[in-house]
């Protein structure tokens, strides 16, 4: 029996200059559900031990019920899991980002994010720009529980 | 001796135009790490550490001012302006102001500006944090 020759990526993953994003692109992630070990290990990263993510006996007391995930750690949930689906852009980095937390993530939840482009702009220099993505980060109930904008930095296609 | 509640800051509390300044602490590989780990959210290069772990590590060390600890409901939104990277081994701490507050039925909104500055006193990162915060008298 003859097996398939493995298939080897030799060249890196495209990335998207800025002059290839267009306005009104969209992507979806995959869902990831949130567990208590991701609370309990993003409060050690962060040093954000507040008790609305630590402490289960006060929290059955309060409006929510239970601990409830960092605002953060939904945040930066959701900058991985979009990353890690859509083409990656010639990024620089996030520039800046216009964020609102809208209900809590509990313990089990299943989040994912859609995104949208919304601007393009120039950059600072010469050689960047800006894009403007907007997105919503949705429950497994389809209830939005944090949306808003980030501002990517993106190189333009250098001159050949 | 009766036991009493440790001490908190509520709305009421709460004064506009204090400002705070937090510990400082190193950022190691460690953190990186486990940040990327924990979120999925990977370094944009070597030796530089997420963003929003700069983020995250600003709002954990806002938890470390002398202030007793807000009694913060919820976290309400973010405006937030990343200036430069912040690398691994650089010690940052994080200095604070507030400058909102707004009065609600059960409890306050408080508004902060915050900066995450390094060892040299540059500023990373800035922007303003929304909290609802609790009332003393409110229910919650």
């Amino acid at each position: 029996m003859r097996l398939a020759r493995p298939q080897f990526q030799m060249t890196p993953p495209a990335r998207r200059y800025f002059e290839e994003i267009e306005l009104g692109e969209t992507y979806e992630s995959p869902g990831r559900t949130v567990t208590e070990t991701d609370i309990v290990l993003f409060a050690g990263v962060s040093g954000d031990y507040n008790v609305v993510h630590t402490d289960a006996e006060l929290m059955k007391t309060s409006i929510f019920g239970e601990r409830i995930a960092h605002g953060l750690l939904g945040l930066s949930i959701q900058s991985g899991l979009l990353t890690r689906w859509m083409t990656p852009y010639a990024s620089l980095g996030i520039a800046g980002l216009r964020w609102k937390f809208k209900n809590p993530i509990k313990i089990g939840d299943t989040i994912r994010v859609r995104a949208e482009v919304t601007g393009k702009k120039d950059g600072p220099e010469s050689d960047r720009g800006v894009v403007t993505l907007a997105r919503t980060v949705l429950n497994q109930r389809g209830e939005v529980v944090q949306e808003g904008e980030t501002d990517l930095m993106v190189e333009r296609r250098p001159a050949s | 001796m009766s036991p009493s509640a440790p001490p908190v800051t509520y709305f009421e509390d709460v004064v506009v135009g204090s400002r705070h300044e937090t510990p400082a602490m190193t950022v190691t590989q460690a953190h990186v790490n486990m940040y990327a780990g924990v979120t999925g959210d990977a370094a944009p290069e070597d030796g530089i550490a997420p963003p929003l772990l700069a983020l995250g590590l600003s709002t954990g060390l806002g938890w470390r001012i002398a202030r007793p600890p807000l009694v913060v409901l919820a976290f309400m939104g973010i405006d937030w302006k990343i200036e430069r990277p912040l690398r691994v081994g650089d010690t940052v701490h994080s200095r604070s102001e507030t400058k909102v507050k707004r009065a609600m039925r059960d409890a306050g909104v408080v508004i902060e500006e915050h900066e995450l500055v390094d060892q040299h006193g540059d500023v990373l990162q800035h922007g303003r944090f929304t909290f609802l915060v609790a009332k003393q008298g409110g229910s919650t």
